[in-house]
């Protein structure tokens, strides 16, 4: 069968250039009629008149826009060694080289990634067969009109010894393809989680178990359904020619399947109290025995639920993960901050708050304030970020959401701004990449790992992938309980002048001003001198402050500047820096002796307190400033986390660190001498 | 059975309640069986408990109101 796909592919028609020759007509087609991409080179006649930087970049583009006649998508494509590991593993699982992997030419570990996935996911039998993970790469592609995939998908089935007939029938309405009732559901699950993955419920996962699919094969169709949107999320952006354009596709094609899909699985979804995830058994996995999970860990600092939630299958969680290492960690295109705001707005347009968390937490740890993240999900429009790098969201967000207005001249827009072409690339790799890890959260119902800066609704949101970014959707977000700001209405009086209202606003956060400054300075009298120093200086800046955060934090982070302010001019200027204490990593307890089973009973409140606030003075200040505003004020991970601009991994290691430590110092005086004590 | 630096990695996590329940399973296995884990465990959530309810580093009203007095009324004073 390879031999034949192979034997078709190469008799394909090609002009004299060696390349199809549906092509150079199809594009001049394009160029003639879209009249988005008019706009585009129209703009770019008019930007010679633009500033000199501009104009380079107006070159590039030409330039870039000439190859295309020669490129078989909307990149330049490199020659690459018929013996490069991805080619060589595409043409024995295939028997050719997908377009979809040429166009991405110009990053090699971008083919390497799909390679990967590719090969773990789809390329062979699993729990489910290989041909029912060939439908259902055809049926995602049909319901999407995903032209390319259709064409390659439906004569990769072909070669797999599926008739025409059935194929046809998948393409049109999968209910005629003389399926049996557990394939029919799987496909039915599976066009419901790639068009609505927001509305997708435990239910749906017991519906597909009733049909006797083992947990196993459920992973599988759910990781299947999200491969299937990473590769039409790429074939969207990368605009690849048919591999074959043998078999003439439906047109106008019927939308049936997404009317079952809505009829059958959505009535009442929204209503019903959710069960709430992991879907799926997740068995322990551990770092030290799997050393996936052992990288995760040192990146991380934890193994995000997203991870541990796949643990059926550790295969394709190796394979997953070194896809995302390709991806994501090289930064000879776009920086790790570009990567991670497309991966947070891209999962804002989709409604998906756990992903949105994670990705606010991660930005976090390269250095993005939490606001500037927070605004970002909400509306990156209103961000700080430069005028380029917010198109660059634009076009992942339509690209990302399957917006129908997408095209050459997206690309080409960016390309007037300066991008790169391998940038550009890089934006669609991560936009699919993102796409795969959306629907593999909402497919298994993954718990969030941190709290998320708004809740996405999809209940409330306009279902059919608009590329509004989620504040447009009227009602589609908002913040949860624990994030919403109690102080707004007075802060609002006191930001017009009204003093009352600052000074209510200070009597509320006496306790959090004082112990932070109490975690940073270490001394009372030091203490209440930069309480009036922070004081007046909320008042000065308190028109400066936008409401991107919490009244709360904004106060915490004046308050660390003011005593900040006050350490710099002590002689022994102890750092709030993680750097000095690397060598604490390895931080194991000492003290093995048991305690006592009511130890606070030993020692009256007053005497515990001393003995509390003195361990916790002896603390190093950046353990200390944690145990502080997470035991003492009694905050939680989240908004310390936000309050100290940290990740939350980061917050949760030194808030272990410092308990451990100061476990260390309280056991002396806690531990049993015999009785009571555990054993 | 998971060893102790396994247990040490989830420690934080369970020390918060935050495990699943396949990882609890094996936290709680692990410590039935290991005393060193079990005392780490039981005086660590004793420490917690002890700082959360001591009401460390309380600024008496008496010593917060005249600091919130004299800056409100600079304040005043600016803004007459």
């Amino acid at each position: 069968m390879i031999r034949d796909l192979q034997k078709s592919y190469n008799n394909r028609p090609k002009n004299h250039a060696g390349h199809s020759a549906t092509v150079d007509v199809r594009l001049s087609q394009e160029c003639k009629t879209d009249s988005r991409n008019k706009n585009v080179f129209f703009a770019m006649e008019d930007s010679r008149t633009c500033a000199e930087g501009t104009q380079r970049h107006t070159l590039t583009s030409r330039q870039s826009l000439q190859s295309y006649g020669e490129s078989m998508s909307f990149f330049t494509e490199i020659r690459q060694d018929d013996r490069f590991g991805p080619f060589v593993s595409f043409t024995e699982a295939l028997g050719f080289i997908p377009r979809l992997l040429h166009a991405q030419t110009l990053l090699p570990r971008a083919i390497e990634a799909q390679a990967k996935l590719e090969s773990a996911v789809r390329l062979k039998d699993g729990a489910i067969s290989r041909i029912q993970k060939e439908r259902i790469l055809l049926c995602i592609a049909a319901n999407r009109k995903n032209d390319y995939c259709m064409d390659v998908d439906s004569t990769v089935l072909s070669s797999l010894g599926v008739s025409d007939g059935q194929i046809d029938n998948l393409l049109n309405d999968y209910r005629q393809a003389d399926l049996s009732a557990c394939e029919l559901a799987s496909l039915q699950f599976c066009l419901k989680l790639s068009r609505h993955a927001a509305s997708v419920r435990c239910e749906d996962i017991d519906a597909l178990r009733a049909c006797g699919f083992r947990d196993e094969a459920i992973l599988e169709v759910v990781v299947m359904t999200a491969l299937a949107l990473y590769r039409c999320t790429l074939a969207v952006g990368l605009g690849p020619e048919p591999d074959f354009a043998s078999r003439k596709l439906p047109s106008p094609r019927i939308d049936q399947q997404r009317g079952i899909t809505l009829n059958g699985l959505l009535s009442g979804a929204h209503e019903v109290i959710q069960r709430k995830g992991p879907y799926l058994p997740a068995p322990y996995l551990s770092p030290i025995t799997f050393a996936p999970f052992a990288v995760v860990q040192q990146s991380h600092g934890f193994i995000p639920n997203f991870f541990r939630a796949q643990t059926l299958r550790p295969d394709l969680l190796e394979a997953e993960l070194e896809a995302i290492g390709r991806i994501l960690l090289p930064e000879d295109a776009l920086t790790r901050v570009q990567k991670e705001c497309i991966l947070l707005t891209v999962s804002a347009a989709n409604l998906n708050s756990y992903c949105v968390a994670m990705h606010c937490n991660l930005l976090r740890g390269l250095g993005l304030p939490s606001e500037e993240g927070d605004q970002v999900a909400v509306d990156h429009h209103e961000s700080n970020l430069s005028a380029p790098d917010k198109a660059l969201l634009d076009f992942a967000v339509k690209l990302g959401t399957h917006d129908p207005d997408f095209s050459r001249g997206s690309v080409v827009k960016l390309q007037t701004l300066g991008f790169t072409e391998e940038q550009i690339l890089e934006c669609v790799v991560v936009t699919a990449l993102n796409n795969f890890a959306n629907t593999l959260q909402m497919g298994l119902g993954i718990e969030p790992d941190f709290a998320p800066p708004a809740v996405f609704e999809a209940s409330k949101a306009k279902l059919s992938g608009a590329s509004l970014t989620p504040i447009q959707r009227e009602g589609a977000v908002h913040r949860p309980n624990a994030l919403q700001d109690l102080d707004a209405e007075l802060v609002v009086e006191a930001q017009a002048g009204k003093l009352d209202a600052f000074e209510e606003l200070t009597r509320r956060h006496t306790q959090l001003i004082y112990r932070t400054l109490m975690a940073i300075l270490g001394n009372p009298s030091d203490a209440q001198d930069a309480m009036q120093d922070t004081l007046l200086s909320a008042f000065k800046h308190l028109r400066g402050f936008q409401g991107r955060s919490k009244f709360s934090t904004w106060l915490v982070s004046i308050a660390k500047n003011a005593a900040l302010q006050r350490l710099r001019g002590r002689k022994n200027f102890e750092s709030l820096d993680e750097g000095q204490y690397k060598e604490d990593q390895d931080f194991r307890p000492r003290q093995v002796r048991a305690w006592q089973d009511n130890p606070e009973q030993c020692y009256s409140k007053s005497e515990i307190q001393q003995l509390v606030e003195t361990g916790i003075l002896e603390l190093p200040a950046i353990y200390r400033i944690v145990v502080m505003l997470r035991d003492v004020e009694q905050l939680s991970t989240d908004e310390v986390a936000r309050q100290l601009g940290l990740t939350v991994p980061a917050v949760k290691t030194r808030l272990l660190r410092g308990r451990l430590m100061l476990r260390e110092w309280l056991s002396p005086h806690f531990t049993a001498s015999t009785k009571g004590a555990v054993q | 059975m998971i060893t102790c630096d396994e247990f040490f990695i989830e420690f934080s996590d369970y020390l918060e309640n935050q495990v699943s329940p396949e990882v609890r399973q094996e936290l709680e296995l692990h410590l039935s069986q290991c005393r060193a884990c079990r005392v780490l465990y039981d005086s660590s959530s004793k420490t917690v408990k002890i700082v959360t309810e001591s009401r460390s580093f309380e600024l008496p009203q008496s010593v917060s109101e005249p600091i919130i007095e004299r800056v409100m009324a600079k304040l005043r004073s600016e803004h007459s």
